[in-house]
């Protein structure tokens, strides 16, 4: 259900009715001391209905933003949403609608899980009291419905004597109990869409094991879509159907899981694939992307990546990528799918294969690439 | 950046060699005299300030309190001093001047009457100075008690059948000629209890001194030829950890009273080969952390034994820990965190080289900046400060401060969690690069088990202070005979969507390690022992670490035998249940 650049309905327009959001030339910008910062620039992706998407890149790619731009959680100022963003959901646009409704929206129809759940949960209240406060606002029934009905998600999420839980604060939960919490309390209202942002990155694995298994439950049973963030590739191949890469605030490669995690077609991914330690790659070295994420004041003016790709020629050097089609439907923004460039993209596949089946043996002199 | 490219700096040699640590009843004995001393000479100058504000009386007192306070706090460090040099003559001197100290005490107590006609005066003066008598006597008599010492004889507190393996028994002194390998009975190693040491493949050697006569002396950062650690020869391990534990107390209430204690790590053995990466994984609250910082003794240990090189860590004197800690540094895991903001480069890596005697400004700069580009960042960031740094390269500054001091053995405690994948794997090369060069051993802790595969030898998973299973990282992964091992194994996320498959999920969380669940500690959790229909052995017993197939295979289950293919699979398919069972029950 994801689309490419290419075959988009007409700007302004509500897009088909399976399509539950759909997100258009997001730009958000942060107007900071030092200049500003381009957090998001210029980001598409649509989601069906019951769907579930990822969002990948490292920490600075402007995951996060995307998500809260899209909430609407954001204070402007310092934020700057673009004049012709868009993001459509269930058939308004999210970003031009009054405050009041959106707070409607959120919780009712969108909820959101943050990484650390500490933080979000309100420190003076038990956490039965949290969910049925939001179910009381959101559903409109009465304080003991309510009250019942939050013991009853706490049991869903799996807490364990959830009448005990539900009396008490936040802090006296360990951190795998309060993401359920966090999960409970998200869907306590039956939302249409649900958002996780690092969900589990804060989590031990055996925690982070069991919330992905009681998200999958909870996906298949409410049929609602999911919007899956993280930096974690493991993560991403274990619960969505399909991903977007984002680098430097932009999307670098969109595809089915299958497409971006085993056959990717952006330097990028491919770099981030091969730099995954896996037990094939043991005694060798991991093939490690070189240099740092650009700095938000001084992004490369054409190819963002262009500085720490091995794959480089002239052209990305002078000519700004643009989404293209990569085949099968997957989108990458890189020259090297450009049809002259057919050779250098066949090479750069061939040494991804490469890399993938062994990693780099120790050579002679040790790269220690650092920074330089 | 080749290691050759590096010069060396004119390295500064640590003259002394090391001393043992002292038995407690000459800490004890040492500890009233500084009482002694700054008791006496706080009442000197509660008697100046008298003085000064013109109190009546004081001018007469002054001069004798003089003449009596100075001598007792000069004997009191002398003495203190003097316990360092174990002959028989200092421990005459030691006692003998603690006898001083409370005659001279006792003196003064009685000179008072005559000196002074208020008679109330007289007794308080006098109830003051009962003290620091009191414990002058106690401290002869405690010097007394710790005689042997000065004779040189002390015997290592561990006796051979209690430990299992041979007493340190040779002195730590340098001078000492080594034992002979040959002559230690590596039988009573063999047969030695219920702790046996986990070394894979090692011969069971016995942790012989590591006294060679040669004196520790910062070695050059980078140094091929440089010798290797006394243990490498020897084939013997360069670390022994053996029933390791560390406790902490939980303080509560309004009087602050000791309410509970944290059972961080509880019993652990292992030993480290020189060349060696050993991991330690488990969940955060396991006890990596606690371990890693016990085992280069950053935090004192509660009971058990580590060994680096031959020296029984608990028994050197702490101030002759100093050319041992150069060769055990530490990584740790915030790259943020762990740098002082207000300090730039130099001085943060170059406060370790300074605490090592290192005090020729020119040449520490010089050797930061050597370090720096070992790791690769650029020599000229000495002058820059931690925030201008991201956290691939703090991390590396992290790696170059312990390194600038040229240690054989690193504790890495997660020093790859905090950063991104791109990131991680730089780093990671880095750590094996310089591994190689250097010839560094790592305790390489983590909780990310891809990695750990990835990257090293050995493996000890942790559960709740204890290790649950050991051995190759082959044996590990490949044949878990521990349930957590399994689950963890399992829990892992494989960026791969055709390995998409069924966890085995376990139950809840870790307990709190300040009330560790009875017999096996993994019960409340154990699938394995649901599967077995509840044995009571799980409940009554902690199993103890054995031998399972090959050798180095431990773990720490009763019923090892009974995990197959087909148990995990059983388990797998029914875990998933719980969560559905949940999600039904609505
Ligand atoms: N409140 C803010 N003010 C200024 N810059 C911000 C703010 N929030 C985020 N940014 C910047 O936006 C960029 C993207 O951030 P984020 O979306 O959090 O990335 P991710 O979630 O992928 O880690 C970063 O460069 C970050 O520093
Ligand atoms: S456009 Fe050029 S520099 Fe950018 S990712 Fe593609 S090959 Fe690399
Ligand atoms: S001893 Fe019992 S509870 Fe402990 S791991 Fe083995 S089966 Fe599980
Ligand atoms: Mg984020």
């Amino acid at each position: 259900m994801t689309e490419t650049s290419t075959e988009r309905p007409v700007a302004g327009a509500p897009p088909r009715d399976d399509i539950l959001l759909d997100v258009r030339n997001l730009k958000t910008y942060f107007r900071v001391m030092d200049g500003v910062v381009p957090a998001v620039d210029g980001v598409n992706f649509s989601l069906g209905k019951g769907h579930t998407l990822g969002i990948v890149g490292e920490s600075g790619s402007g995951k996060s933003v995307t998500a809260l731009t899209v909430m609407r959680l954001l204070d402007i100022p310092p934020a700057e949403i673009g004049e012709d963003s868009e993001a459509w959901f269930d058939g308004r646009d999210l970003l031009k609608l009054p405050e009041s409704d959106m707070r409607r929206i959120r919780g009712n129809d969108i909820a959101m899980i943050f990484q650390e759940p500490l933080t979000s949960l309100n420190p003076v209240f038990t956490v039965g009291d949290q969910i049925a406060e939001q179910v009381e606002l959101h559903m409109k029934v009465k304080a003991r419905e309510a009250r019942d009905r939050a013991v009853e998600m706490l049991r869903l999420v799996g807490i364990p004597s959830p009448e005990r839980r539900a009396k008490q604060y936040p802090h006296e939960l360990s951190g795998g109990m309060r993401q359920r919490v966090m999960i409970g309390m998200a869907l306590s209202c039956e939302p249409k869409l649900l958002i996780a942002d690092e969900p589990t990155t804060a989590l031990d694995v055996t925690v982070q094991a069991q919330i992905l298994e009681l998200l999958k439950a909870i996906q298949e049973r409410t049929g609602a879509a999911l919007i899956l963030i993280t930096h974690d590739l493991g993560v991403v191949a274990e619960m969505v159907d399909n991903v977007i890469v984002m680098y430097a605030g932009q999307v670098v490669e969109q595809g089915t899981v299958d497409q971006v995690l085993l056959e990717p077609r952006m330097p990028y991914t491919m770099g981030l694939i091969e730099s995954i330690p896996t037990v094939e790659k043991r005694g060798g070295r991991l093939s490690a992307i070189s240099g740092v994420v650009p700095s938000p004041f001084h992004l490369p003016p054409h190819c963002r990546f262009e500085p720490r790709c091995p794959y480089r020629w002239e052209t990305c050097r002078t000519v700004t990528p643009e989404l293209y089609n990569a085949g099968d439907g997957r989108v990458a923004r890189c020259h090297l799918h450009l049809v002259e460039a057919t050779a250098r993209r066949e090479a750069a596949i061939a040494q991804h294969r490469q890399n993938m089946a062994m990693g780099r043996r120790f050579t002679g002199a040790p790269d220690r690439l650092g920074d330089r | 950046m080749t290691a050759a490219a590096t010069p060396s700096v004119a390295e500064p040699t640590v003259k002394r060699k090391l001393r043992r640590r002292p038995p407690a009843a000459i800490r004890n004995g040492r500890a009233l005299m500084i009482a002694i001393a700054g008791y006496v000479a706080a009442g000197l100058f509660i008697l100046l300030l008298g003085l000064v504000i013109g109190a009546r009386g004081v001018s007469g007192i002054i001069l004798p309190a003089l003449a009596v306070v100075v001598p007792i706090v000069v004997l009191c460090i002398l003495t203190v001093r003097l316990t360092r040099t174990r002959q028989v003559w200092a421990l005459a001197l030691v006692v003998g001047w603690a006898a001083v100290v409370a005659v001279a005490v006792g003196f003064l107590i009685a000179t008072m009457a005559s000196r002074q006609p208020d008679a109330n005066a007289t007794f308080f003066a006098q109830l003051l100075l009962t003290p620091p008598f009191f414990l002058a006597v106690a401290s002869a008599w405690h010097f007394l008690r710790g005689a042997r010492w000065f004779n040189g004889e002390w015997e290592h507190p561990l006796k051979a059948d209690e430990s299992g393996a041979r007493p340190i028994s040779a002195p730590l002194v340098v001078s000492a000629p080594p034992a002979p390998a040959d002559s230690v009975p590596s039988a009573a190693h063999a047969t030695a209890g219920t702790a046996p040491l986990a070394a894979a493949g090692a011969p069971a050697a016995p942790v012989a001194p590591g006294m060679d006569g040669h004196e520790p002396e910062i070695r050059p950062i980078v140094a091929p030829e440089v010798a290797a650690p006394a243990s490498a020869e020897a084939g013997r391990p360069l670390v022994s950890v053996q029933g390791l534990k560390k406790h902490f107390p939980i303080y509560g209430g309004v009087l602050r009273r000791q309410i509970g204690t944290v059972y961080a790590v509880d019993g652990v053995d292992f030993d480290i080969m020189p060349g060696e990466t050993f991991s330690l994984v488990g969940e955060s609250g396991c006890g990596k952390t606690t371990l890693g910082r016990t085992v280069i003794q950053l935090t004192p240990s509660t009971d058990g034994r580590v060994v680096f090189d031959g020296y029984e860590l608990a028994d050197v004197d702490p101030e002759d820990m100093r050319p041992l800690r150069r060769r055990m540094q530490i990584i740790f895991q915030d790259p943020f965190g762990s740098l002082n903001p207000r300090m730039p480069i130099s001085d943060i890596i170059g406060e370790g080289l300074l605490a090592q005697g290192l005090t020729d400004r020119q040449a520490r700069d010089k050797r930061t900046e050597d370090a720096l580009e070992l790791v690769g960042l650029r020599r000229e960031y000495t002058r820059r400060y931690p925030h201008e740094f991201s956290g691939g390269q703090r991390q590396r500054i992290g790696v170059a401060r312990a390194l600038a001091l040229g240690p054989d053995f690193i504790v890495a405690d997660e020093p790859v969690s905090a950063l991104d994948v791109s990131i991680q794997s730089q780093v990671l090369n880095l750590l094996l690069d310089l591994k190689r060069d250097l010839k560094l051993t790592y305790l390489f802790i983590s909780h990310n088990l891809s990695v750990v595969q990835y990257f090293s030898d050995r493996v000890a998973v942790m559960y709740l202070g204890k290790i649950a299973e050991i051995g190759t990282v082959d044996q590990l992964y490949a044949d878990p005979r521990h349930p957590y091992t399994v689950a963890l194994l399992s829990a892992i996320p494989e960026a791969d969507p055709r390995r998409r498959r069924k966890r085995l999920v376990l139950k809840g969380d870790v307990p709190s390690p300040a009330a560790p669940p009875s017999g096996c500690r993994f019960h409340t959790r154990c699938w394995l022992r649901e599967r077995l229909g509840n044995p009571e052995r799980c409940t009554t017993e902690d199993p103890a670490l054995r031998t399972f197939g090959e050798e180095g295979h431990r773990v720490a289950c009763h019923f090892a035998e009974d995990i197959s293919q087909t148990t995990v699979e059983q388990a797998t398919a029914e875990a998933p249940a719980v969560v559905a069972a949940a999600v039904e029950g609505e």
